[in-house]
């Protein structure tokens, strides 16, 4: 039973920081960025490069990795996304190219082969008779940490509070004074920012390799369905929500069984409630 | 005058008539490479056959020719596989055939390698389908050959020996676990295992499946924990082998573990993850270890040109070359049923050990007494080296626990 609480939340935080940047950055700029998942590999990728080719310490080769993957986020959305913002379509269409082409680059950069990223700790812990690896926990750690801290951030701010605005009624915001670009490119450097720390967090025990995005976008995708497109609060409750599922049914079933979990919730949600637990609309 | 000019006639069909062998000589014998060039069981096909043909190339070639190489990608998929098999054998007119890897793909190529009459020496797939044929329709199918790997069937059964020669009667453990991901092929594989485990003496106290995507194991290590079981059997080719070693390793799971794992049969596979793949045993046809007096020269020269260590289909792309070059001298021409019948007598000496093909083609497996490529667990040990544990006879070093398993 302590196994599954323990394994459950790692599970969850790691899909509760894809989801929060997915939501957020559809919440406030209505944008469905299908290259989330890739900001994810990038993170994992970047620290990588730095700890491996380029020899830096973990932690600066991690910083720097999110920090890069944060700037390289606000690019596609200055470059890519703005100019085609009134188009859905469009953006869909140009986030699965940039997913496409950043999945080609590691290709043909690093090979198929999957890569190591160091672990911060490398140590077993036993917590009431189970074991598990300090990596894990760390990421269980961090990942509340971080999503706390940007909960505090859009509560607490001023920058916060204009990015609740905007996700309230943009055009008001507007009218306020609002500079709504700025709010847009300011969110999808924090939610590119939140995955690529996924991807930094999650590459030292789980697997990174250029197809690596793919996973991680349907999760996110299933888990803002069923929290409610757009509210972090219902993506955090998704998350947990989904990690636990998942992590039930592959104790009580089988590992064969988990990957159906995420793909069925999306499914009965968008059936029954398309707008979510906590969505204040539906989404499609 | 007339004289002359008849003279002059004959000399000129003299000439021409021994002008033309003169030609055929000296043109190359073409060596087609149907491969998945993007991926390193298809880089290292290549590179291999590159090394053999180098060599003989500089040795003089093969009757006085030299070997080139064309390269088709047939990638995973059937259709370009065979698009692959038809360029090289009509467009680029290849005398011979050496590559594949995916067995979907070489079944769906087969019948078209028939039709061009063109021998094929498998180095990759592993279905024992590829080669059924030739034993009832030799007619049509003579031209199918593997030199490696070893197919399924074989591998099952040599998995079974490790079980009851190394895991039961050397170790002295005889519960075990068997976890496999959940593919066709190793669902039709684990109820052989299981059944050859038990007959064996071996208590088989859980079998899981698991999906390939699964990037948790810790559900499925608890179960195996609470089976009961002291060593976990793996077969694993498209799933996360470097996931399942990294929490293996991460929560220092209390038993080893053994068996098929495709992705560690690559040199670099314990280096790219960190290390934590240390005390893993994994299957390999062939390791840099002295199996015969090919392997280690033949790792050494890879490692050197490429800078990496090869994979399997190296292995069989490299004997393969040599293979043929001697088929094709002791035939005395590249004619294909002269030298399919010259390939038949095979006995060569190559790099996992001495290749024999049987009445299907199909490269003939290593038993206590003939030391034939052999189904070999190596142990990854610290420092990412790889030594050979089993079978005994090619034994290059001890077993040893991971550092956290007491014994």
């Amino acid at each position: 039973m302590l196994e599954i609480l323990i394994v459950g939340a790692v599970s969850s935080a790691i899909y509760a920081m894809l989801a929060v940047g997915f939501t957020l950055i559809f919440g406030v700029a209505r944008i469905l960025n299908l290259a989330h998942g890739s900001f994810y590999a990038l993170g994992a990728y970047g620290a990588y490069f730095f700890t491996t080719h380029l020899k830096l310490p973990l932690l600066p080769a991690a910083l720097l990795a999110v920090a890069l993957v944060a700037l390289f986020g606000i690019l596609v959305e200055r470059v890519l996304i703005r100019p085609m913002r009134k188009s859905q379509l469009a953006m869909l269409m140009i986030t699965l190219a940039v997913a496409l082409v950043i999945e080609q680059v590691l290709f043909l950069t690093f090979g198929s082969e999957y890569r190591n990223v160091p672990a911060f700790i490398d140590t077993k812990f036993t917590i009431g008779g189970v074991d598990v690896g300090g990596a894990r926990l760390l990421a269980l750690g961090v990942g509340t940490v971080l999503i706390a801290a940007l909960w505090l951030f859009i509560q607490r701010t001023r920058l916060g509070s204009a990015i609740l605005a905007i996700s309230q009624d943009p055009v008001a915001a507007q009218y306020m004074g609002i500079p709504s670009d700025r709010i847009f490119a300011v969110v999808m450097g924090i939610s590119a920012a939140l995955a690529a720390a996924a991807g930094v967090l999650a590459g030292p025990f789980l697997t990174v390799q250029p197809t690596m995005w793919l996973l991680p976008i349907v999760k996110a995708f299933a888990i803002v369905v069923v929290g409610g497109l757009g509210s972090i609060p219902g993506s955090i409750l998704a998350a947990l929500m989904l990690g636990y599922a998942e992590t039930i049914v592959a104790y009580m079933i089988s590992s064969s069984w988990t990957e159906i979990v995420s793909v069925l919730a999306t499914l009965l949600m968008l059936m029954f409630r398309p707008a979510g637990i906590f969505g204040r609309r539906a989404p499609f | 005058m007339k004289k002359l000019s008849a003279i002059f006639s004959a000399v000129c069909v003299v000439a021409g008539l021994t002008a033309a062998p003169a030609i055929a000589q000296n043109k190359p014998i073409r060596i087609g490479v149907p491969t998945a060039v993007q991926l390193q069981v298809g880089r290292d096909t290549q590179e291999a056959l590159k090394m053999a043909i180098d060599d003989i190339n500089a040795k003089g070639g093969v009757l006085g020719r030299k070997l080139e190489m064309v390269v088709a990608d047939e990638t995973e998929n059937p259709e370009t596989g065979i698009s692959a098999i038809k360029k090289l054998t009509a467009d680029e007119k290849v005398d011979v055939l050496i590559g594949g890897y995916t067995s979907g793909v070489t079944l769906a190529q087969l019948p078209h390698i028939s039709a061009a009459k063109t021998i094929y020496l498998n180095v990759g797939s592993a279905s024992p389908a590829t080669n059924a044929k030739v034993k009832t329709e030799y007619d049509n199918y003579k031209y199918i050959f593997r030199v490696g790997p070893l197919n399924a069937a074989h591998q099952a059964r040599q998995l079974t020996v490790f079980i009851s020669d190394f895991v039961k009667a050397e170790l002295g453990i005889s519960k075990v676990a068997i976890v496999g991901e959940n593919a066709k092929w190793v669902q039709d594989l684990v109820p052989l295992l299981k059944k050859g485990a038990t007959e064996a003496g071996a208590d088989v106290r859980a079998t899981e499946f698991f999906d390939a995507q699964t990037s948790d194991f810790s559900p499925l290590f608890s179960k195996v924990k609470d089976s009961g079981a002291q060593f976990m059997v793996v077969i694993l080719s498209h799933a996360s082998s470097d996931i399942f070693a990294k929490q293996w390793y991460d929560s220092r799971f209390p038993m080893p573990y053994g068996g098929i794992d495709v992705k560690s049969m690559d040199g670099d596979f314990c280096e790219r993850i960190g290390g934590k793949s240390v005390g893993e045993m994994a299957a390999n046809f062939a390791v840099r270890a002295p199996l015969t007096t090919k392997t280690i020269p033949f790792f050494d020269e890879f490692k050197k040109r490429t800078g990496r260590s090869p994979v399997y289909t190296a292995f069989g792309a490299n004997d393969a070359v040599y293979i043929y070059a001697d088929a094709v001298k002791r035939a005395g021409s590249t004619e294909a049923n002269g030298v399919i019948k010259e390939l038949e007598k095979t006995s060569y000496t190559g790099i996992p050990g001495i290749i024999e093909f049987d009445d299907t083609h199909d490269v003939k497996p290593g038993t206590a007494t003939y030391k034939g490529p052999a189904l070999l667990l190596a142990q990854w040990r610290e420092g990412c080296k790889r030594e050979v544990i089993h079978p005994k006879v090619m034994r290059t070093a001890d077993f040893v626990y991971p550092a956290w398993i007491k014994k």
